[in-house]
Order: C-alpha cells, then structure tokens, then sequence
C-alpha cells in the first residue's frame, strides 16, 4: 500500500470515530481533531510555561514577602496626570520666603532718601514689604530666581545697580539746575550675569523713589500670539491691539502702583469708548479698562497722557527679553503675512519711548534687559548692541553685511540708545554676597578669602548666577 | 671566610663567624671580646640531615638553613651555611629555651642585646604624637612651619601643603559620598548633568520644605540631629533619609538547596554601599510612583524630596519593605551556613 494511502486511511478512522460510537470508545486516538490530518494546533500551542521562582513554602498562616527581582531600575512615570492648568501655575510659582533660612540681623532695607546713594555699593539691602508687593504685581522676580531660598528678598547693590541709581538721580532731575530728562538703556551682559535682577533692582528704586512704574513683564508673552489681538481702526499702516494683554497689564499697572493712582484725579478729557464720571481718579479710569477689555487700549492711551501731564511723578518703563520684539511676531495679518512686533500698539509705544520718538516730560526711564537663554535671532538688534557699546568705547564701529536682510525698523529704533553693560561681580562684591548667604545659613562653609577665591574663579570671574549655583545651589 | 677556631675547651670544632655586617650597621660600634665559648651550631652535626632519601620525610634543617632555602627559592642572597648557626638565633622567640641556656651565653645575649640601644636609654619610646589635630594620619609634622623661602626645599615651588591634608582634597573624592552615590543612581541613559540638576534640585526641595515631625514608631538612626536642624542641611537630610531606610540584609535565594528544586533563602549582609544603594531603589521607585503636580525639570526632584520627606516622617511605604525584608530575614536565619569551627 503507498503510504497517502495509509495515512488517508488512518484519518478517515480518526472522522469515522464519532459516527461508531463503539469504536469509538476503543479508538487510540482520543483527541478529536477537526480536520482530517493537521500538526497546526499543536504546532503553534503556547509552549509550557517553565516553572519560575520555586520557593520553600511558607509556614502555615505565615505572610511570605515576595523579594523576587522585578525588572531593573526606576519604572518609568505612572503617576496620574494633574488637572488643566495645574502645572503652569505650579512652574510659574514664585515664592519669595524660605521659613528655614535664618534671619539676617544686619539686613538695612533700602529706603527713599539713602536708596540711590554711592555708599550703598557692595552691600547687600534689604527689599521693602511694599515695594516686594509691587514687585511681584509687576511680575519682576522670575522663577529661576533663586529667592525662595532666602527669609525675605534682599539684592545686592553692584557697580552696575550704582550706575543704574545715578542714572534714576538724573531723570528724577532734582538737584540744583537740572531738568528732568528721559533716559533710555538697553541691559546687556553675559548669561546669568544679572540682567533681569538689574532690571528688578531699577524697578525697585523707581518704586522707593515713588516713580509710577510700567513693566512688560515677559516680551514673548506680548508677541507669541497666545493672546487675542484686532487692529486698531483708524490707524495706517494697520496697527494691532491686544485687549486681553492690555487689561492684564493694565490691572498689573493698578496693583502696582496704587497709591498714586488713587490720589490723583483725571485732568484731561480723554475720548473713551465708555463713559467716565467726572472727577474721577486715575484708579478709576484704569478700572475701566480693566472690566471692559475691549477698550483697554483707549483706557492705556488715556492713561499715558494722564501720566505725562505736568507736576506728576516720573516714570520707569521697562521690558524684559528684547529680543523677542525686535522681529515679526507670531500674529498674522488679514493677508496672512506676519505682523512685525513694532505694529503691536502695545510694541508700538514701548519703542517709540526707546527710540526717544517720545520723551517724558516727567522725566523718567526706559529700560529694557535682553535675555541670552531666550532669545530669538534678532540680527539687527545684535549688531545695533555692538554699535552702541563700540560707540560708548570709541573703539570701530562694525559694518553690517550687506548681503544680510536688514530689519530697518530695528535699526532705527536702536539708533541711539546706550547701552548698560553688566559683567562680573568684584571679589569685594562677591564677599558681601557670599557673607549673606552664610549668615542666611544657606551656605555651610568657613568663608574666608580662599573661598570666596575659588568661588569667584569656579563662576566664571564672579558671574553672579554661577556664583549662586556653586555656592548655594548645591549644583555640583 | 674566617678560619675556624679550634678552643682548648671544646671537643669539637666550632665554626666562628663575626656577626653579619648588616646588623651591626644600626649599633655603635663597641669592640666585644672574642668568647671563650661556643655560641654556633654547626650544619654538620645534625644528626638526622640526610638519614631519608624521600623529600617530605626530611627533618626541618636549621634556622640559617631554613633562611638559606628560602632565599634561594626568592633569588636571594642568603645567610652563609657554612658559617653555621649563631645560639642567639636559635633561641630567639623561645622563652622556654632562654632560661635553660647556659648562664655564660644568657649573659652574653644580655650584653648583644644592651649593646643595642646606647646606655640610659629606654626600650620603649618617649615621644608621643599629637591627636589633637583631627582624624587624619599624623605624619608627626604639627607645627611644621612652612619654608619662607622656596628654594630651601628643592623641587618644591609653592611650598609643602599643610596637613592633614582636607577631606575634599583629592578631585575625585571632593563631594560628599551619598551626594555621590545618589546622583549615580538618578542618573539615567548616562546623562549626568541631568542627574546632577535633579541632585541639586533635591537638596533645595529638602532645604525648604517644612521641618519634618518624626513619627516616633518609626525611628530614625540613633544620634540623628533634631528634625529642626535637618532642613538647613540637606545633605545631611538626605544621608539621614537613605541611612535610616536601609535594609541590613538581602534575601538571596540559594537555588535548589532547600530540596525538590526549592530555593532556600539565605540572608547576606550588606556593606555600606549596597545597603543605601538598595535604599535609593526604594525611595526612587516609590517617588516615580507619585503624583506629578507641575511641568518642567522640577517634577521629578519634587517628587523624589516628597518621598525623602515622607521617609523622614514615617510616612513611606519604603519602611514596610525594609520591614518585611529584616523580617524574613529573621525567620530564615537558621540557613545561615557559618564556616564551620575547627
């Protein structure tokens, strides 16, 4: 017989077994299959599971704990997710008192008569209550800031915040035969040199000294289109305004400086979109805006020209992270091309004061800080930086490359403005800060001069950042 | 070599070496005059040398025999064999053999032996090392002014350092061990600086967070500071979270030994390393487990400080494990397999 034969013959038996039970019964093959002959099933059965992890068993009534090795290292993140919202708010906390760190006995805040004197170089003030209330309603600490380590916030007056007060000395033109003058500076320096903590620190004078202070907290927020924006009617070329933005800024504004708006009344008669009772307040009119965004650019005008009226007080405008408007922002027109950031109203009256197109008659300043961790490419301000520090050293002045597009409008804002140049800590400096963090009880070492030495030399010649990094940051 | 002496006194011939040069180097010289006795044994004379042919069945030889084999072994220069044996070295070491010696060469070790220091000294020093000057091996150079003038110590240009030299001193050593081991076991894909901002991010989460308020059914390492100082040192925060939660023993499961094909567990003692190695582990996993409540670098140092806060406090589940791990431990502390005594 050939063998298909056989075999065929074979599985038919297989079929056959159900049909005679009798067979049936003493069939060898047990296991009914459906089809006449396949090994698939058994081919592509899961393999027997090998016995793993035999342990003595445990006592009777005895909790065994199960120390088998489970896989290695650190499972990756199974926590729940927080709630919408929750973690901006969390990353953008600011906190500005550590209950751990000691007080500082020797710790003089800075006060209104002695705050833009010589003398306080190289010593470390302390900042106001009121004036920290400000500071925080104008979004002036940031994050990264390392003030949630300290009991309360204090700075230290630098070379650079010294040169800063004498400039506010200026503008304030109170001295005999001085007039009151606009001046106009960009921050630049090194990473973590200090700019935005210069920038605070010119805030927190201008607040001392009583100034109404105006601050843009974050130049990207205004230009990264997260905010809505309408043109402005009625203006050519279109200029676009920001409501939302605006009464943010405009309650910022209110928070800030409080006092003053309170005290005084509303001289001109400013064209709102919203009527406003008479005799009313500078308050008043600011919360006008506040409530109904929609004229929030009106009520900022209104404002402005509130404030430049003569016998009012002098006033700080300032920016931080320039060169987030010295480019197109990310809005887009009707005709779908981006809209500069100059078109910006809000823009649009901050570089106009920078430009010097607009003076204060008050007198007053006009600072902004550029950012080196966060800054977009902005060609044209860079090299008007370069200009405006060859100008202040009367060393060559650069030439641009004529084969780069040039963001003329950049250029000519940037035109005269000097510029501020912040660089490293001296050691004298570097000693009275490490001293206060010693005192504070952050920094657990025996500060003497080969300390403070090595400190000053590991942060780069006392850049200020790194030197709070090496020295109570912990980093290693 | 020196001629053999042959003394009326004596039956035999008695080999006579001067003592070798190189111990006498140290001595001040004091002529002795030649003994009238016999203070070597010779190499001949034993009687069992070569009364077996097998090598193992042969007697020790002598003491300068012994020294001289040795020495060949080494590739070294020997003691002289033909010189035979000084008495001195016989007996050295046997206290026994010292007083049954003769009373004339007890006498004349007596003198060797005075003859070592210069008269009216002590055997034992007079001078003391200062341990004033911390923990560090005292080189006995406290009060070592340092040269003023450079050139008096040649090849030494900014002067000698003062010790004992810091605990930091050396590069590799210069953070603090735990800081150390823990930023290594944070680190992940080999990516350290990563590790080291989680680090310091840690350590500034410990340094601002509340005191903590020690459960007392869960105690902390005895002679751990009260919990008001932990916060302003956070390092010391974190060696006392990592330290406290540290199981003393693993669990390794001996394959097959308990019969059938059943594992018996064994407990091993852990060192130092691996005890908050294991520790770190926990406390990580645990901490991977919360909650993250922001965005950004920060979550995962938040969490892990919450976690070192919640060891601190006795909140974690970590203490459960190191519980339940020292608890099977102890139930199977019958498998230890000691070396057994002889």
């Amino acid at each position: 017989m050939p063998p298909s034969v056989c075999l065929r013959g074979f599985s038919q038996l297989a079929l056959d077994r159900t049909a005679h039970a009798s067979i049936a019964s003493r069939c060898l093959l047990t296991v009914p299959r459906s089809s006449c002959f396949s090994t698939s099933a058994t081919r592509y059965a899961n393999p027997n599971k090998k016995k793993t992890g035999m342990v003595a068993a445990p006592k009777r009534g005895v909790k065994s704990l199960n120390v088998k090795k489970g896989r290695k290292g650190v499972q990756p993140d199974t926590g729940k997710r927080p709630a919408p919202g929750e973690r901006k708010a969390m990353r953008k906390r600011i906190v500005l008192s550590n209950n751990n760190a000691l007080e500082v006995s020797s710790l003089i805040d800075l006060d209104k008569p002695s705050v833009l004197s010589k003398k306080n170089e190289g010593q470390v003030k302390g900042l106001p209550e009121e004036v920290v209330d400000a500071l925080r309603a104008v979004e002036a600490f940031k994050p990264t800031q390392g003030w949630s380590l300290f009991r309360r916030p204090a700075t230290l007056i630098r070379k650079e915040t010294t040169q800063l007060a004498k400039l506010i000395k200026e503008a304030e033109g109170k001295g005999e035969g001085e007039t009151a003058k606009t001046i106009r500076r960009v921050v630049v320096g090194e990473r973590m040199s200090g700019k935005s903590s210069l920038l605070l620190q010119g805030l927190a004078m201008a607040f001392v000294r009583d100034w109404v202070v105006v601050n843009l907290p974050d130049a990207q927020d205004i230009v990264n289109a997260h905010t809505e924006y309408a043109p402005l009617p009625g203006s050519q070329p279109t200029q676009y305004t920001q409501d939302a933005y605006t009464a943010n800024l405009l309650s910022q504004i209110l928070k800030a400086n409080k006092k003053i708006f309170e005290g005084a009344l509303v001289t001109t008669a400013p064209t709102l979109p919203l009527p406003l009772p008479a005799n009313s307040t500078l308050k008043q009119l600011v919360e006008l805006g506040i409530v109904n965004p929609d004229a929030s650019w009106p009520v900022f005008a209104a404002l402005w020209t509130e404030l430049t009226q003569p016998g009012r007080p002098p006033i700080m405008l300032a920016i931080d992270g320039l060169s987030h408007v010295m480019r197109n922002s990310e809005y887009l027109s009707a005709d779908v091309k981006p809209i500069h950031a100059h078109d910006l109203t809000l823009i649009r009256h901050f570089v106009d004061h920078l430009s010097g197109k607009t003076a204060l008659p008050n007198g007053g300043m006009i600072l902004a800080a550029t950012s080196k961790s966060n800054s977009p490419a902005s060609p044209a301000l860079e090299f008007s930086i370069q200009v405006a520090e060859a100008r202040q050293h009367s060393g060559d002045v650069p030439i641009w490359n004529p084969y780069k597009n040039v963001d003329q409008r950049v250029i000519d804002v940037m035109k005269d403005v000097e510029v501020l140049k912040v660089g490293g800590l001296s050691k004298e400096e570097a000693r009275a800060l490490i001293e206060y963090y010693a005192a504070s009880g952050m920094l657990r070492a025996k500060v003497d001069e080969p300390f403070i030495t090595e400190k000053w030399s590991l942060a780069g010649m006392g850049n200020v950042g790194e030197l709070e990094r090496v020295t109570v940051r912990l980093r290693v | 070599m020196p001629p053999r002496l042959n003394l009326l006194s004596f039956a035999r011939p008695i080999p006579y070496r001067s003592r070798p040069s190189l111990q006498c180097l140290a001595r001040p010289t004091k002529p002795t005059a030649p003994s009238q006795f016999r203070l070597y044994s010779g190499a001949a004379d034993q009687p069992s040398a070569d009364r077996s042919k097998q090598p193992d069945a042969k007697p020790l030889p002598s003491v300068s025999g012994e020294a001289a084999q040795t020495a060949e072994i080494m590739g070294e220069q020997g003691p002289d064999l033909e010189q035979g044996t000084p008495v001195e070295e016989v007996v050295k070491g046997d206290k026994e053999a010292l007083e049954k010696l003769p009373k004339v060469l007890q006498d004349s070790i007596k003198i060797k032996s005075s003859t070592s220091a210069p008269k009216g000294s002590r055997s034992y020093s007079t001078s003391t090392t200062s341990e004033i000057s911390g923990d560090g091996f005292d080189m006995g150079l406290v009060g070592f002014s340092q040269p003023s003038a450079a050139p008096e110590i040649p090849g030494v240009k900014f002067g000698l350092p003062t010790l004992p030299l810091p605990r930091d001193g050396n590069m590799k050593h210069r953070y603090d061990t735990v800081v150390d081991q823990v930023t290594n076991l944070l680190m992940k894909h080999g990516e350290k600086s990563v590790a080291q901002r989680n680090m310091s991010l840690i350590l500034q989460h410990l340094r601002t967070s509340q005191i903590p308020t020690i459960n007392p059914a869960r105690p902390l390492l005895p002679g751990a500071p009260p919990p008001s100082h932990l916060p302003l040192n956070p390092i010391l925060y974190l060696t006392l979270a990592i330290d406290s939660v540290a199981p003393l023993l693993r669990i390794r499961n001996q394959k097959g030994a308990a019969g059938g094909g059943v594992a018996l567990q064994i407990p091993v003692p852990l060192g130092i390393r691996q005890r908050r190695r294991t520790a770190v582990e926990w406390i990580l996993k645990a901490a991977s487990k919360r909650r993250n409540k922001g965005s950004g670098k920060n979550g995962f140092a938040q969490r892990v400080a919450d976690e070192l806060v919640a060891v601190v406090e006795g909140r974690s589940g970590v203490w459960d494990r190191r519980n339940g791990i020292h608890k099977l431990a102890v139930a199977s502390r019958a498998n230890v397999v000691l070396p057994r005594k002889r």
